[in-house]
């Protein structure tokens, strides 16, 4: 099976276009600062206060940082990454604010400029730092809330902030709309594969991704037939289905909410009881872990990621794989966002064993599994490209000690990363996913 | 004695041995932190010395100090040492009384101006000089008057070397050392409570020999005497090492005479001679009979926080007040963060506005 | 007053109270700024055991990390435990806290101390010379850094002089030994040394958040 897909090349095209005459955004420094401020304030809570007041200063996080440890460069240290938060709340909320104000340099448009290329390009808030800690400081969360400040004051980098734009105004991304998913559902019901469409009332309701729509078509049919497979009464909507969420990626909240409220909205006017993520590791943490307090009480359905929900129907019997003995190895590549952010390790490897195929791990996997290197859609940043490809080099030195026939993996922007990766150093291993894998071993 | 005798012809008189009073002389030189050299020095001199004058004020005091120089068990050097100054004038040891020993005292002072040494026990009320009259005269004035025209003071014991007692909080009398009345002098603190014999005599017999003041410590107290503290000489020092400590005065550790640390013993802030003198001609100390070392030769001793209490527990106060300090600071905690708290809903409201 | 009356008894007094109120002040100050309830349902987990368990595991690091911080491992380990040796089992020390806490609990022999305390000052003085010339603790460190160095420092030197009566008289040797850990305990809420109280509330938010997603922290 194959569905025609725009290609790897032409998609680095798009995304090299992507920023092309986007203007960026007045604001008096004044103005910047103030807001980045704001933003700060709003963020910071009890955990973001007993982590600030934790850290020893101790360095191990640039050890953790596949960006610290592909450049040697000390600025990359997570810790430092979170600097102008720390500056913040030790000068306006820190309970000893009145001690440390007067040695605490005040953050400035400039600060907030030079940390544009820090927690955007420099940090795909993997969070394999929150790992090391000897604190249990949440490095990334911190970092993330830097992001909120410069996303309010402007600061976000113009490749982000088109799509964010486009998510918001348009409810689309890449310009993958409702016809566009219409073609795709149509083109693969002429190959036999049914894709019940806009139904009112579902059980399953299917989220995809518009990456997904343009470059792996593959993995959105094989997620179908999965689902065929198994059962399921399910549906995909034209009007909701971009599970992808460029507000939480950007520092965005009125974005991020939007997003997310269009998705549970949708999933209560047609009575779902199961969200079913697409193979998006952001996309899955922000609506499982993050959707019910975004929304301000608890969702009236469950979210699963695909690895969840295949494993779960493999046990309980609705669907049967076929089990390979050609003694094919693959490894399995742990998006952060369902690993360590979102407890999903055990599922894929469980789903890939039950294929028959010998799963190899990775020197760091699961909850210490290094970053693809351009996650978080920091793979749309023009600006970052070398860095992501000397990250990726970590990335391919773990993938071939193993010796792996393939990597699979559960999340597009990790593989879009990868795949990039691969082809910039001619690396020639098969990176393919996970529903791919599972889809092409489905047994009656 | 009579008063052309020289001191060894006296000594012979009484009947002690050349070996006696060269053992005597090797011990003051070694206690003088002088060279065995020096030994045939000392014994010369002070078998050549002529009776020197000697004034002794009691003020407030205890006679303790007179006592511990007095109540030898047996006579010893120390004591013939004693007898062989010219002690002309001293409260609890002179015959004369009432007008008599005031008229001695004056004619010592007359005789022997600029050379007799004045020797002071007990500390002087300042409070009200009327606490302690001697014939009439406040000790402050007596004081002024004899030490005018001295050679030089030896401060005996704690009381006179550092106000002792009467000046442990709260002083009602107002108590000083000699030290802080007269400045012109030089003055030698022999602290104690009482001080040991041997470091009194050593003291005279040093200035037999040398006619000086030997040398002193930061506090004024002879460093030969006062060099070192109790603890590094004390012989209960390897069980400090080791850590065998007694932790009550009756337990298996006190029977085993281990450190008496944790039972308050002050011996590593207290300079003196004990450990290694000993006191009641060499027999014991306080350590040696089992309590810990009180720090009597210090100044404010009495003030230290208790006998009792170890040194390295210090006296940081009350529990109560510590917890009064918890309450504040979590106090102080909830109220900054409620102001902060307070700031970020303003803020956010006026963004929603 | 001498330099020991004030150090054992003013100094440490003030020391004492300023440390508690500091102390109280941070903590309850950043736990009080409270966090919005996280509404998600969670695993399936016991939110106090993983708390609790994240207090322990992060004690020791992930094995895949292992080898690059395996300096730092073996420093942090080998200067705690002599530091805690040293403070916490020597006799006199004990004393104090008694003094403090209303109990007390058995000694180790000098010597013992004596060398814990030994290695403890080399080891720091190691760390404070990786701080100043590793390239990603030289560039991450502030003044609060050295001084949360400097101030441990000196009470373990100037107490292992005090304890060996090196340097000069023993009262002074241990009036300046109290002053130093005055000091340090001033300084204690104020800087970084915090974090051995803050450890407890922040492992434990982080054993708590990564176990409700059903991942070991």
């Amino acid at each position: 099976m194959n569905v025609e897909a725009m290609s790897l090349q032409d998609f680095r095209g798009k995304l090299e276009q992507l920023s092309e005459g986007i203007p960026g955004q007045d604001m008096s420094d004044e103005e910047r600062v103030r807001r980045a401020k704001r933003a700060f304030m709003q963020k910071l809570n009890g955990h973001r206060a007993v982590d600030l007041d934790s850290c020893l200063q101790c360095g191990m996080c640039a050890e953790a940082c596949h960006f610290y440890e592909a450049t040697q460069n000390e600025r990359y240290a997570p810790v430092y990454k979170y600097r102008p938060l720390r500056r913040f709340y030790r000068r306006e909320m820190s309970p000893m604010r009145w001690f440390y104000r007067p040695f605490t340099r005040d953050i400035t448009a400039a600060d907030l400029k030079e940390w544009q290329h820090l927690v955007y390009d420099a940090c795909t808030g993997c969070g394999r730092c929150d790992m090391i800690c000897p604190m249990g400081i949440k490095i990334s969360a911190a970092i993330r809330v830097v992001r909120h400040g410069l996303a309010a004051a402007g600061y976000v980098p113009p490749e982000m902030r088109v799509l964010r734009n486009e998510q918001r105004d348009q409810n689309t991304l890449f310009g993958v709309g409702a016809e566009q998913l219409k073609a795709l559902v149509e083109k693969l019901g002429a190959q036999g594969i049914s894709v019940p469409l806009d139904r009112e009332q579902a059980d399953v309701m299917l989220l995809t991704t518009a990456v997904e729509v343009l470059l792996f078509p593959d993995a959105f049919a094989a997620t179908a037939r999965i689902l065929n497979k198994s059962g399921a009464d399910w549906t995909i909507r034209s009007d909701v289905f971009e599970a992808a969420n460029v507000g939480i990626i950007t520092g965005d909240d009125p974005t991020m909410s939007l997003a997310i409220r269009r998705i549970v909205d949708k999933a209560k006017a047609c009575g779902v009881k199961t969200v079913l993520m697409p193979e998006s590791g952001h996309a899955y943490q922000t609506l499982r872990w993050e959707g019910a307090t975004e929304m301000g009480g608890a969702l009236p359905f469950e979210t699963l990621s695909i690895p969840e929900f295949i494993s779960g129907e493999v046990q309980a019997g609705r669907l049967n794989l076929k089990a390979q003995s050609n003694g094919a190895s693959v490894t399995y590549h742990d998006p952060c966002r369902l690993s360590r952010k979102g407890g999903v390790m055990q599922q894929p490897r469980d789903v890939l064993a039950a294929l028959g195929l010998d799963v190899r791990e990775t020197p760091s996997n699961q909850r210490e599994n290094y970053c693809c290197g351009g996650g978080c859609g920091e793979y749309v940043l023009s600006g970052a490209a070398d860095l992501r490809q000397k990250a990726f080099e970590i990335k391919r030195r773990e993938f071939e000690e193993t010796g792996a026939d393939a990597v699979v993996t559960g999340c597009a922007n990790c593989r879009i990363n990868l795949l990039i990766g691969a082809e910039n150093s001619g690396w020639e291993t098969p990176v393919t996913s996970l529903v791919e894998t599972v889809a092409a071993n489905l047994a009656d | 004695m009579r008063k052309d005798q020289n001191l060894g012809e006296y000594l012979r008189a009484q009947g002690v041995s050349r070996r006696g009073f060269l053992k005597f002389c090797s011990a003051t030189a070694s206690l003088m932190a002088l060279p065995p050299s020096a030994i045939a020095q000392v014994a010369d001199a002070l078998a050549k010395a002529r009776r020197p004058s000697v004034i002794w004020l009691s003020f407030q005091e205890c006679t303790g100090c007179t006592e511990s120089l007095t109540r030898s068990h047996a006579p010893t050097v120390e004591s013939l040492i004693f007898d062989a100054i010219s002690l002309d004038y001293h409260h609890t040891l002179q015959a004369a009384a009432g007008h008599g020993a005031e008229a001695a005292r004056m004619a010592a002072m007359e005789e022997n101006s600029g050379e007799y040494i004045l020797v002071v026990d007990g500390s002087i009320p300042v409070g009200n000089p009327a606490y302690s009259t001697i014939a009439g005269i406040s000790n402050l004035d007596m004081l002024k008057e004899t030490a005018a025209n001295a050679f030089a003071l030896v401060a005996v014991g704690t009381c006179a070397a550092f106000g002792g007692i009467p000046h442990a909080n709260p002083n009602p009398t107002g108590a000083v050392s000699v030290s802080d009345i007269v400045t012109d002098k030089p003055i030698i603190n022999v602290s104690g409570c009482p001080p040991i014999p041997v470091v009194i005599t050593g003291v005279l017999a040093h200035f037999l020999t040398f006619g000086t003041i030997p040398e002193l410590d930061a506090l004024g107290r002879p460093a030969a005497f006062f060099g070192q503290n109790i603890h590094d000489r004390c012989y209960r020092r390897p069980f400090y090492e080791r850590g065998q400590f007694a932790e009550t005065f009756d337990d298996e550790g006190a029977r085993k005479g281990w450190c008496l640390y944790k039972l308050g013993c002050k011996g590593p802030t207290t300079y003196n001679t004990c450990a290694t003198l000993k006191w009641n001609e060499g027999t014991s100390f306080p350590i040696q009979s089992g309590h810990g070392c009180i720090g009597c030769s210090e100044p404010d001793f009495w003030d230290k926080g208790g006998f009792y209490n170890p040194i390295s527990a210090g006296m940081w106060g009350s529990r109560d007040a510590l917890l009064g300090a918890a309450a504040a600071g979590a106090a102080l905690g909830v109220g900054s963060a409620l102001a902060a708290r307070a700031r970020k809903k303003k803020a956010q409201a006026a963004e929603e506005a | 007053m001498t330099l020991l009356d004030f150090a054992s008894g003013p100094g440490m007094q003030w020391a004492l109270w300023i440390f508690v109120f500091g102390v109280l002040w941070r903590l309850v100050g950043a736990l009080f700024l409270l966090s919005r309830k996280d509404l998600t349902k969670p695993r399936q987990y016991n939110s106090v055991a993983a708390g609790l368990g994240a207090i322990i595991s992060r004690s020791a690091p992930a094995h895949a990390f292992e080898k690059r911080i395996l300096f730092q491992h073996v420093t942090g380990y080998v200067w705690h435990f002599a530091l805690f040796i040293s403070v916490l089992f020597f006799a006199p020390h004990i004393l104090f806290f008694e003094s403090v806490l209303g109990f007390g609990w058995p000694h180790l022999p000098n010597t013992i101390i004596l060398i814990t305390a030994i290695i403890a000052t080399a080891v720091l003085i190691t760390l404070l010379i990786r701080r100043a010339t590793h390239p990603v603790q030289r560039f991450i460190s502030n003044a609060d850094d050295y001084i949360s160095i400097f101030v441990v420092l000196i009470p373990l030197i100037t107490g292992i002089l005090a304890f060996a009566h090196v340097g000069g008289r023993y009262e002074t040797l241990l009036a300046i030994h109290l002053l130093s850990v005055e000091v340090m305990l001033i300084w204690f809420p104020f800087g970084k040394l915090m974090h051995a109280i803050m450890t407890m509330p922040a492992r434990y938010q982080a054993g708590t958040a990564f176990g409700r997603r059903g991942v070991k922290a």
